[in-house]
């Protein structure tokens, strides 16, 4: 039970927490914007960062492409039959091509794949960052360039591509699904998604992607090296970065829903 | 406080991943390839690559036109809505873009609708109903004719709104409906009562002794009648024997016909003799007629040699030495 001093230090505290938040993030934003400007430098991928380049891009994305590929292909067949059979038996199947490519494509892929590479690619990654960090193993020659940068290109690589090899399978799913194997429904298609993909709802698209991208590839990492020390174990570290990083998906995608729906 | 992690993955090496290098470049070529695959796919189901021309429908209102719709023509997509904005004159334009290969389903006399529904969305439609007209122009701007199927909600309710209150106004207390309703009450009470329809009909009891006397009356006479179409009868029986009976009326004027058929075959023969006369008759007068044409000629050729004879006297009696003087000589 609190005593009254400790009433009259809350606010204290929340203060004082609310300020070491956004000092915080603060920090992480800053050096996120520094890999970012150093991904976006050409000197970023010269001979001598390659390997470490392609192993990060490799081990990032391999890995994950079959089970990913698998596992979105499962989920968005079943989701495309419901919403089919649905639109069907409610005589609106003019709309349940549109309904699936929204709902797969625009809405659910880029968040799913996003959080796929976060936590079987990143934030892994970002631990051992952080291991390097308090073992100071990693802190010969250039640390950023040879252990950061890649894991952070490898994450924005590995969450592009999956969320491409997810919309090209989902295309084909929900193409199979209404039309089955015949080409006669091909052009009626590609109208129907040509009609959902208008300029607005494609740059949003690309916006959203990108800015996921970049928050899985880049908030672990910088959180990893420019974080404070403090009391917990490594798992508890990951735990807080996925929440953190949990919280900036769902802005993101909220904000993408506004710009969508709004 | 040194809280470093209890375990770490082992670090992965370049030796670990077999031609990292090529692996790494095919992923890179996999996601480009993608990427841009799926940019050009978006572009070609937008359209952009296809020749279009421009059709301008005027609309009294956008609603539930966006931009992206398409416009149908027998249920194919031959256009799609490019832009709506709003014209000089306060209406919608409502641009589309028809692709050269689809714009010959568009003549100039094509009809265009703009058909809300309720549940859906709203349709742009094409209706040509001659093919064989000229094609529509590049730019035409044509009227779109509106189909709202909301817009008649308005008035549906309306409609019903008014016909609850007409079937207020008839059901209500005091209403000719419920006061004829309570006549009828009453009407089934009277015919439920002992006076039963007859008492309804005539309004009174006396009225109905009156009606009953008359029919029981009826029955009276009905039963004389009945007794003299017996008698009636018995004089039809009688009849029948007197007039076609072995003895009666008929045989006998069959027999007097048969008499009369003898009679009239004799005087049938008889007209013919007379007949035959009279043609006898009508020989003879043919044969006077041409008589008396050859006395005329005859009568004629008399006069004719008359005629010599008194001038041949008359040349004699001249010629003649003891003719007589008819001369009168004047002194």
């Amino acid at each position: 039970m609190r005593t009254p001093s400790d009433l009259q230090r809350l606010p204290a505290n929340v203060g004082t927490a609310a300020l070491r938040w956004g000092s915080d993030w603060w920090r992480v934003v800053h050096f996120g914007a520094q890999l970012l400007a150093l991904t976006l430098s050409p000197a970023t991928y010269g001979r001598r960062h390659r390997p470490a380049l392609a192993r990060h891009i490799y081990l990032g994305t391999a890995p994950n492409l079959l089970w990913f590929s698998v596992l979105s292909a499962l989920i968005s067949l079943v989701l495309i039959r419901i919403v089919v059979v649905t639109a069907y038996s409610y005589g609106l199947s003019q709309f349940a091509i549109q309904l699936v490519v929204r709902v797969l494509l625009l809405e659910l892929i880029p968040t799913t794949a996003a959080l796929f590479v976060a936590l079987r690619s990143t934030i892994p990654r970002g631990a051992e960052l952080a291991h390097m960090r308090s073992t100071r193993a990693a802190l010969r020659g250039e640390p950023v360039l040879d252990e950061v940068l890649p894991r952070v290109v490898a994450g924005i690589f590995a969450v592009w591509t999956l969320v491409a090899v997810s919309c090209m399978v989902a295309l084909i799913g929900a193409y199979v699904m209404v039309y089955g194997f015949a080409v006669g429904g091909f052009a009626t298609y590609t109208r129907t998604v040509g009609a959902v993909f208008s300029p607005e709802v494609s740059m949003i698209f690309l916006l959203k992607t990108l800015f996921l991208s970049l928050a899985v590839g880049l908030i672990p990492m910088a959180w990893a090296w420019t974080g404070p020390w403090r009391a917990g174990s490594a798992a508890g570290r990951e735990l807080q970065v996925l929440v953190r990083l949990f919280v900036v998906i769902l802005l993101i995608e909220v904000v993408s829903l506004m710009g969508n729906y709004y | 406080m040194d809280d470093r992690p209890e375990h770490l993955e082992a670090p992965v090496t370049a030796a670990a991943v077999p031609h990292l290098a090529l692996k790494a470049t095919l992923l890179l070529v996999l996601m480009i390839v993608l990427v841009c695959g799926s940019a050009l796919y978006v572009m070609y189901a937008r359209g952009v690559f296809e020749p279009t021309q421009r059709l301008v429908l005027i609309a009294e209102n956008s609603e539930g036109v966006v931009a992206g719709m398409d416009l149908t023509f027998s249920g194919f997509p031959i256009g799609r809505v490019r832009r709506v904005e709003l014209g000089p004159e306060g209406n919608a334009r409502i641009l589309i873009d028809v692709p050269r290969d689809d714009a010959h389903w568009l003549r100039t006399t094509s009809v265009f609708t703009l058909v809300r529904n309720l549940v859906g969305g709203t349709n742009l439609r094409a209706y040509s109903g001659i093919l064989t007209d000229p094609p529509l122009e590049d730019g035409a701007v044509r009227t779109v004719l509106g189909g709202d199927a909301t817009a008649e909600v308005p008035r549906l309710i309306a409609s019903a709104r008014e016909l609850l209150q007409n079937l207020n106004v008839i059901t209500a207390a005091g209403s000719p409906l419920s006061e004829s309703l309570g006549g009828v009450q009453s009407l089934t009470d009277k015919l439920k009562g002992p006076g039963g329809a007859l008492g309804v009909l005539l309004g009174s009891d006396a009225e109905r002794q009156k009606v009953l006397l008359t029919l029981d009356r009826t029955n009276a006479l009905l039963a004389r009648l009945d007794s003299l179409a017996a008698r009636v009868d018995g004089l039809a029986a009688k009849t029948d024997s007197q007039v076609f009976g072995s003895n009666g009326v008929m045989p006998e004027a069959r027999a007097t016909v048969v008499e009369l058929r003898g009679l009239l075959g004799d005087a049938r023969a008889s007209i013919k003799k007379v007949d035959a006369v009279l043609q006898e008759a009508q020989a003879v007068g043919a044969n006077a007629r041409v008589a008396t044409t050859d006395l005329g000629a005859l009568r004629s050729e008399v006069d004719a040699s008359l005629r010599k004879v008194e001038q041949l006297i008359n040349e004699v009696n001249r010629k003649w030495p003891f003719a007589r003087d008819t001369e009168f000589k004047l002194p």
